[in-house]
């Protein structure tokens, strides 16, 4: 467009008026485009955006956040805002519509990565020419002011020729690794510099945050995640990230330390099926996860679990496994849990006790409630005892005994890896940036009226403030290799 | 071995505590020094004999000396601590402060050895003497590893890595300090140091250590806000500019601004990556135990948070030119989201409040 533009032939000078505006609107455009290029390779905006984004965190660590899912679905919301609503008091309403509460998930949190990722990539492209040709075509030749000015600079008067001291200054520089390029007769400019490429580096450090966004996104679309995947001992399962996977838990075991009481072990004992054939045994722990394919199965929580039969009418057996108590009731905090009954229209819910103090429900007792399973009707409620066989609709029900249940997480995720991806090049590209600099010298050597020549260095970057510099050094090298043997 | 730990963690904070002691006396005697040569009097001549010359060197070298022994103490007690856990010192409180302590001591001999400017070591040492004092106002019984944390590789480096970080931002906290101390927000630093100081003696003494933290760290951030506006609305203390952060020598004694500036730059040039490579780690482990590589616990936010900030302090120092009186507060910004992110588990809960870590 810019060269559309420039390569437009002008208005004849008679031409009315509004053929000007052609011209001024692209130019107008033109300006706006480089403006906002200006604004996305800004380092300044790129930092401001950074230092909110960290604002915004704090907040979010600050501020109570909603575990996740609750806030998508309204009547998980509204129980959640009341249960916190005591907190916050008048307050919660506000902050709920400031998405306070769902602060990193938030539209403007959204907004300011995308504009951060946005920054990043403009950034690293706004600077790749200018480092490309500081590594590839250096200016040799700085002119004689640069000597006089530069932040480090010295000068030594040798007793030998321009030629030999041109020599010999390229031979301390190639001992110290540099790569010389050298012009002028009269005048010998030289310029040598080292690890011209580490500036890349930099740019790897920040394309790395934008390649692990890319993994952060890959992951929330084309992944899938379950992190309320509960089995009861005895019961099997379908993995849904897995056609044709199923697990069945064998056991659950949680181990505490006899002195302080502390937890020292969950592990989930499994057998793993796919297409009912048994494939795989395995024993889920914290620290080591069940694989297959590209889902992971991994140790989350666990609870109560209770193991019951359901009959019908016939005296047929429609369920007979552990159902987990794996939800909490809002009015009085009991363990919750549900089972479909299969063939019938109904499901039951299961309510557990609190314990020994629990006159409702007492410990070796669990309350059944049948509903309807579309209009979550109401059947039939009662507190059955464990081992007593309870009429229930049409349904004998038994409470064969309490059990565990495990609470797993199920995750799939095709983005992590560009994670680790960009996290390695984000550790290593930060990391040679910073300890491996672009080493540069501009050296100027003029021959002397009387015989000699003078050598003049200088570099750019701060002296050596706190201790000698590699300037320094070099410096002290040129001047030991310049000695002539009368000197030494 | 657990008893000998103890004996030998309480060796070190001994040591450490009168280092700290000589290195407020090798202020004080540099500071007279300073003085005296100002007023072209011998410096060997000091009223006492306390202060003079090669008394002053003299006193810092047994600073340093401490300073060694306090360390090689708490490495001794960190030893004897794995040999009796069985895996890194880093499970608890307890042992984290210790090796956030020895973090700060090993960074601060580093950079004593590197550069030469032992006065440092009166911010960096009362810091890594708080660090122990916290130690031992926490549970010290070795406990079986909670289920989480029963990785003994990545506790081990992920924690290592943070230390060396927090040790090495430590550093960079020291150099702005002396750095502010002497270019014009001298007042504002002493004020909120002893406001932040003296609240965290109150909510300790009255509440318990996370009071004391979150009282002394509320009020030091009072204290700088409101310090900032009364200086904006009185034009206050002297904004210093380029010269003066370029001043050819340290005032009261101190090293040189620009010397000063430089150490700070150095020590986050050392720790930013390893802050990069503990947040990595952190989120491999994440992965491993819990599915998930990031979740904005409140610990996972407030160490990107502190990322953000040296990041930031790098960027604007590399690309832009940043150093003086505004770099210098990033750094101290920079460290107390350190601490934040270090105690933050304390005050906001999360995943990592199972140990206290």
């Amino acid at each position: 467009m810019t060269e559309e533009v420039h390569s437009r032939p002008l208005p004849p000078s008679g031409a009315p008026a509004a053929a000007a505006v052609g011209p001024t609107l692209m130019t107008r455009i033109d300006q706006v485009l480089e403006g906002l290029w200006h604004l996305l390779s800004s380092m300044r905006v790129a930092m401001i955006v950074m230092l909110i984004i960290a604002a915004l965190g704090v907040v979010g660590a600050l501020v109570v956040q909603a575990p996740t899912g609750t806030l998508d679905n309204p009547a998980a919301k509204a129980t959640w805002l009341d249960e916190i609503r005591p907190r916050f008091g008048g307050w919660t309403n506000i902050m709920d519509t400031l998405q306070l509460f769902q602060i990193f998930n938030s539209i403007y949190f959204r907004i300011l990565v995308a504009a951060l990722t946005i920054s990043l990539i403009a950034c690293s492209v706004h600077r790749v020419p200018g480092i490309w040709r500081t590594a590839t075509k250096p200016r040799v030749d700085v002119g004689p002011q640069f000597f006089e000015h530069a932040p480090q600079r010295d000068a030594i008067v040798v007793r030998r020729t321009a030629a030999e001291t041109q020599t010999i200054v390229e031979a301390v520089l190639r001992e110290r690794r540099y790569r010389t390029q050298v012009m002028g007769d009269e005048v010998v400019s030289v310029y040598a510099d080292r690890f011209r490429w580490a500036p890349i580096a930099g740019l790897v450090g920040h394309l790395s945050l934008v390649v692990i966004l890319l993994g952060g996104i890959i992951g929330a679309i084309f992944g899938y995640r379950d992190s309320g995947f509960t089995v009861a001992e005895g019961q099997t399962l379908p993995v849904a990230s897995e056609p044709g996977l199923s697990i069945q838990l064998l056991d659950f075991t949680d181990k505490y330390d006899p002195v302080f009481g502390g937890p020292i072990d969950y592990a989930s004992q499994i057998v793993v099926f796919k297409d009912g054939e048994e494939i795989d045994r395995h024993t889920i722990l914290v620290n080591d996860p069940y694989r297959y394919g590209s889902t992971s199965i991994y140790q989350a929580f666990f609870g109560v679990a209770a193991v019951m039969t359901i009959k019908d009418a016939e005296g047929n057996t429609l369920v007979s496994t552990g159902v987990p108590l794996a939800w909490r009731t809002t009015a009085d905090n009991r363990p919750v849990g549900s089972v479909t009954v299969p063939g019938a229209n109904e499901v039951i819910w299961l309510v557990g006790t609190l314990g020994s103090g629990d006159n409702l429900i007492k410990p070796g007792q669990i309350q059944v409630e049948l509903y309807t399973a579309g209009e979550a009707r109401r059947i039939a409620v009662d507190v059955v005892d464990q081992g007593v066989a309870t009429q229930l609709g049409d349904l004998t029900v038994t409470f064969e005994r309490e059990s565990q249940f495990t609470g797993l997480n199920v995750a799939r995720d095709p983005g992590v890896m560009l994670v680790w991806l960009g996290s390695t090049l984000l550790f290593f590209g930060f990391s040679v940036r910073f300890t491996v600099p672009h080493k540069r010298l501009w050296a100027r050597i003029v021959n002397r009226p009387n015989g000699g020549a003078v050598l003049a260095m200088a570099a750019l970057g701060s002296r050596g403030v706190a201790g000698s510099s590699d300037f320094d050094d070099l410096v002290n090298d040129m001047r030991t290799a310049l000695q002539t043997p009368a000197q030494n | 071995m657990e008893k000998l730990s103890g004996y030998a963690f309480i060796a070190a904070a001994l040591s450490v505590g009168l280092a700290t002691f000589f290195y407020l006396l090798y202020a004080i005697s540099g500071l007279r020094a300073a003085r005296m040569e100002t007023a072209g009097l011998p410096a060997t001549s000091g009223v006492l004999g306390l202060i003079s010359g090669p008394r002053t060197a003299t006193i810092g070298r047994y600073a340093t000396m401490l300073a060694w022994l306090g360390t090689v103490a708490l490495l001794a007690g960190l030893a004897f601590r794995t040999i009796a856990t069985g895996h890194g010192p880093f499970s608890n409180m307890y042992e984290f402060s210790m090796a956030f302590a020895f973090g700060i001591l090993i960074a601060y001999l580093y950079f004593e050895r590197k550069y030469h400017q032992r006065i440092l070591g009166l911010v960096c040492l009362p810091v890594a003497m708080g660090m122990m004092l916290y130690a031992f106002s926490v549970p010290s019984e070795i406990r079986p590893l909670v289920p989480a944390l029963q990785n003994s590789l990545l506790l081990t480096v992920h924690v290592a890595t943070a230390i060396v970080a927090y040790g090495s931002f430590a550093i960079a906290f020291g150099t702005s300090y002396l750095y502010l101390l002497q270019t014009g927000s001298a007042l504002t630093v002493v004020l909120a140091t002893l406001v932040g100081g003296l609240a965290a003696i109150v909510g300790g003494v009255t509440g318990d250590a996370s009071d004391g933290l979150v009282y002394g760290m509320s009020a030091t951030a009072i204290t700088l806000f409101v310090m900032a506006i009364v200086n904006r609305i009185t034009g206050g203390e002297r904004a210093p500019g380029a010269a003066a952060s370029e001043s050819p020598s340290g005032r009261w004694g101190l090293p040189k601004p620009l010397v000063l500036d430089e150490i700070g730059y150095r020590a986050v040039v050392v720790g930013f990556p390893f802050m990069t490579l503990t947040i990595v780690l952190g989120a491999v482990w994440a992965q491993t135990a819990w599915g998930t590589y990031w979740q904005w616990d409140p610990k996972e936010t407030a160490s990107l948070f502190t990322w953000f900030i040296y990041g930031a302090f790098l960027h604007a120092r590399v690309m832009r030119g940043w150093r003086g009186t505004r770099s210098a507060w990033l750094l101290i910004l920079g460290f107390l989201a350190t601490l934040l992110t270090y105690f933050g588990n304390l005050i906001f809960g999360g995943l990592h409040s199972y140990s206290g870590l």
